[in-house]
């Protein structure tokens, strides 16, 4: 299956790029699909305990199940106001 | 409870905010909160900051605490301003309003309004250094 990784804040800096898109084996989980985003762009792995993940619009954990086109956002801590 | 939420380039126009104010006669509280730019950052002395934020999860993580407040406390309305992009020093980037029957689950409510957003809402800011 195809997802969509987007990235947000500073994390776009640091992989030089909006978004990209991973395949993935069925039955993959978000936390794994971190990992491939990390091995793909390493710089993230030292932010990896502070990552926030979502799919869609919703946080999300690790063992969420990923379905074929979710969008998967990784960003860093938020901070509005 | 009604529930506004506007997610804006432009300077917060309270003047018309308030012109817009719905009360019932049974409200007997009206709160506001503005979040004001400051000139420090850390160590840094700064112009602005520059507000990114991820729309659609915003506005649902927004969504979110709307529907736990209505669950919390007899709020008849909340209305949020956020502000994106460059905000200079001393401009508020956040505006927030709160009408309740009394004080206490005004000032409750706009805590955990404001607790929850910087746990959730996806928007980050960025400052804008003052050049020498």
């Amino acid at each position: 299956m195809t997802v969509t990784v987007k990235f947000w804040s500073y994390f776009k800096d640091h992989t030089e790029c909006a978004e990209t898109s991973l395949e993935l084996p069925a039955g993959a989980t978000l936390g794994e699909a971190h990992a491939v985003v990390i091995a793909q762009f390493p710089v993230l792995g030292d932010m990896q305990s502070s990552t926030l993940k979502a799919v869609g619009v919703n946080y999300q954990p690790d063992e969420f199940l990923l379905s074929d086109d979710d969008e998967i956002s990784l960003f860093p801590p938020v901070q509005g106001g | 409870m009604k529930t506004q939420l506007t997610l804006t380039p432009d300077p917060i126009d309270e003047p018309a905010l308030i012109a817009e104010r719905e009360m019932s006669d049974g409200m007997g509280a009206a709160l506001i909160f503005h979040g004001v730019v400051r000139a420090q950052e850390g160590e840094a002395t700064i112009a602005a900051i520059d507000y990114e934020v991820f729309d659609d999860m915003a506005c649902h993580q927004f969504e979110l605490i709307f529907e736990e407040i209505d669950r919390q406390w007899p709020i008849e309305s909340v209305r949020v301003v956020h502000r994106v992009g460059v905000v200079p020093v001393n401009e508020p980037s956040l505006w927030l309003e709160l009408i309740a029957p009394h004080r206490a689950e005004a000032f409750q409510a706009c805590q955990f309004l404001i607790n929850e957003m910087k746990q959730r809402v996806p928007i980050w800011k960025r400052p804008v250094v003052l050049l020498a």
